[in-house]
């Protein structure tokens, strides 16, 4: 049977960017992901290609999408539905460091080896603090127990 | 054409394909240096406040995030802290489980740094991105190096990203034989056919490494039994102009003898120095400490590639990362053919036999790395200090530039030139400075 996996981004030192990470290490501990894999990437971007693979059905991306909507609102798209308009760090624009992370790059940087690509969902959460702080938001935080509800539904729904 | 009446003005701010934020500003009127600075402008992140009140079981966790690249180290120099503390010795599996992790996330890190951020400057792009076509099959290579790096660690510490299962007193699980016995296979179906292919690009490209030699004080663990990684004391080593070794050495516990924090004007980080205003850590000082205890297939690609300690060329830290990231594959053999040989036990954790206060020491890929930690009686953590290694490089990269500046100002180096070979200076240190977002910034198609 192949895998799924709910893969939380982001960097727990940056406010809200954490949520990703922090919703799927909470799914972790408290071990609600009986049938699904649960994958933290951080700092290291690139370990995301060490999960895309034939054995791989889809994949839940939960992360920090800033769009102006109401902090700890949600919404989902899929990788090609967008293009990434991040800034990166050098004047090319091009820096897949490992704490510098965009990971539509890394996808296209799979792409471009011929990696296979599984079925993938972004679950966005806006934030209200993108900033140096080892906590989320207040908003976030209250919103926290439905956000990580939405995140086992996604990974669950069949019709995708 | 010397640049004897030049103006410069060099001002990178965010050098990329480095971990985090670092500033180069160099400022040259007329020939004459008016600035020359290496900047720092990180935000504190207050570890050391957040481990405070929290029970000894927990405190390797948070700290494990202070870095998602070493958050193995960070998790091993805190287990050791927190042991040294807590009266905890651990059974020699558990010793040598940690060091075949620690051996992971060596190789991973370094085949990151080296292959993905510092090859682009020697083969002229920008980034990894635009060699996928010229060196496809390289960069695939080395990708399946990397994801087996990860894979390495993740079979021994439950996931190679803040591991969960090293705590104080042992692991929470075990790999099983099986896991072991696949492991211990990929080395020589996969692993040991990839080092051995990039090898050869890296040997193309050992003479594009710039010429640049300032002897400086090199800081590593030392270990009598083996290659300083996990374990052992804190050596300082320095060299005469005749290349004579001056070694001391130094029990973990004073960590603070050696590393003598201060702050600057110019860093929100903090500077450290021994003997000399500035030592280094990293590959290259655990190289020029260490270097009799490599493998013999370290010690034999290092000379082929040239490096020979003492090496004064920080540029050439790269070229020990690769001498050591193949240092590390054989040390994975070596040590997953004992456990098998040994058979993999289920042990309790050793319990504490007193609380007190305790330092812990273990290399990281970018150098030495210290946690100190004391406990109370219910075993509540009441003060912390960790040092991370690219704090301790900050000064030796400052040194370097004021040394190497001059040198590219009268060897006749356009501005262009400088700035790059200041930027290769500061990736060869392969920096870990703070940490920048991962959000998804993102416009709709439709």
């Amino acid at each position: 049977m192949k895998s799924r996996y709910l893969v939380g981004i982001g960097n727990y030192s940056m406010g809200d960017d954490g949520i990703g990470l922090r919703i799927a290490e909470h799914i972790a501990q408290a071990k609600l992901n009986s049938d699904f894999d649960v994958i933290e990437i951080g700092n290291h971007g690139l370990d995301l290609l060490s999960y895309l693979n034939e054995d791989v059905e889809k994949m839940l991306w939960v992360d920090c999408v800033p769009t102006g909507r109401a902090p700890g609102e949600t919404i989902f798209f899929a990788p090609e539905d967008v293009e990434s308009v991040k800034k990166l760090s050098g004047s090319e624009g091009v820096s897949p460091t490992t704490h510098e992370g965009d990971m539509l790059q890394i996808l296209n940087l799979a792409r471009s080896l011929g990696q296979h690509i599984p079925k993938i969902r972004v679950m966005g959460i806006e934030p209200e603090i993108v900033a140096p702080q080892m906590v989320l938001s207040k908003t976030l935080e209250a919103r926290f127990p439905e956000l990580v509800n939405e995140a086992i539904r996604q990974i669950r729904d069949e019709s995708w | 054409m010397k640049n004897n009446n030049k103006d410069i003005k060099i001002n990178v701010h965010h050098v990329t394909r480095v971990e985090g934020h670092g500033n180069i500003v160099v400022n040259v009127t007329n020939g004459k240096i008016e600035k020359c600075e290496w900047q720092v402008p990180e935000s504190p992140r207050f570890f050391e406040a957040m481990i405070r009140g929290r029970h000894y079981s927990e405190v390797a966790r948070v700290v494990s995030r202070i870095c998602g690249i070493c958050s193995v180290g960070h998790t091993l120099a805190s287990v050791k802290a927190s042991e040294a503390a807590l009266g905890i010795k651990v059974t020699p599996q558990t010793a040598k489980l940690r060091s075949l992790i620690k051996h992971a996330e060596n190789f991973d890190s370094h085949i990151v740094h080296v292959l993905f951020l510092a090859a682009p400057d020697l083969l002229g792009a920008p980034s990894v991105f635009p060699l996928v076509p010229t060196h496809g099959e390289t960069v695939k290579r080395a990708l399946r190096l990397k994801r087996f790096g990860h894979e390495w660690g993740s079979i021994i510490g439950g996931r190679t990203t803040h591991p969960t299962r090293i705590v104080p007193g042992g692991f929470t699980e075990l790999p099983t034989k099986q896991e072991l016995e696949t492991l211990r296979k990929r080395f020589d179906t996969e692993v040991l056919p990839d080092v051995t292919a990039i090898l050869e690009l890296v040997m193309a490209l050992r003479e594009k490494f710039p010429k640049f030699d300032r002897p400086t004080e090199y800081i590593a663990a030392h270990d009598e039994k083996e290659y300083g990684m996990y374990d052992g004391v804190i050596q300082s080593t320095m060299f005469d102009s005749n290349g004579k070794e001056t070694k001391q050495t130094y029990d973990v516990e004073r960590y603070r003898d050696c590393t003598n924090e201060y702050i600057v004007p110019q860093s929100t980080a903090k500077y450290a120095k021994n003997k000399a205003d500035s030592y280094m850590v990293g590959a290259l000082a655990r190289f020029n400490n260490n270097h009799r205890q490599l493998r013999p297939e370290a010690r034999a690609l290092a000379e082929k590639l040239g490096l020979k300690a003492p090496c004064y060329n920080p540029y050439l830290n790269s070229v020990a990362q690769v001498v050591e990231a193949v240092h590390s594959a054989y040390e994975g053999v070596r040590l997953i053919d004992e456990l098998l040989r040994d058979g993999i036990k289920e042990e309790k954790l050793v319990a504490p036999t007193k609380f007190g206060t305790g330092s812990g020491l273990t290399e990281v890929p970018r150098g030495i790395l210290f946690h100190h930690y004391s406990y109370d009686k219910d075993g509540i953590c009441t003060g912390g200090d960790c040092i991370i290694p690219t704090n301790q490089n900050h000064a030796n990269i400052q040194r370097d530039f004021e040394a190497l500046v001059p040198k590219m100002l009268a060897d006749g180096r356009s501005e262009k030139e400088m700035e790059l070979h200041l930027e290769m200076l500061v990736r060869a240190y392969d920096p870990c400075i703070s940490c920048s977002t991962h959000y998804l910034d993102v416009q709709f198609k439709k």
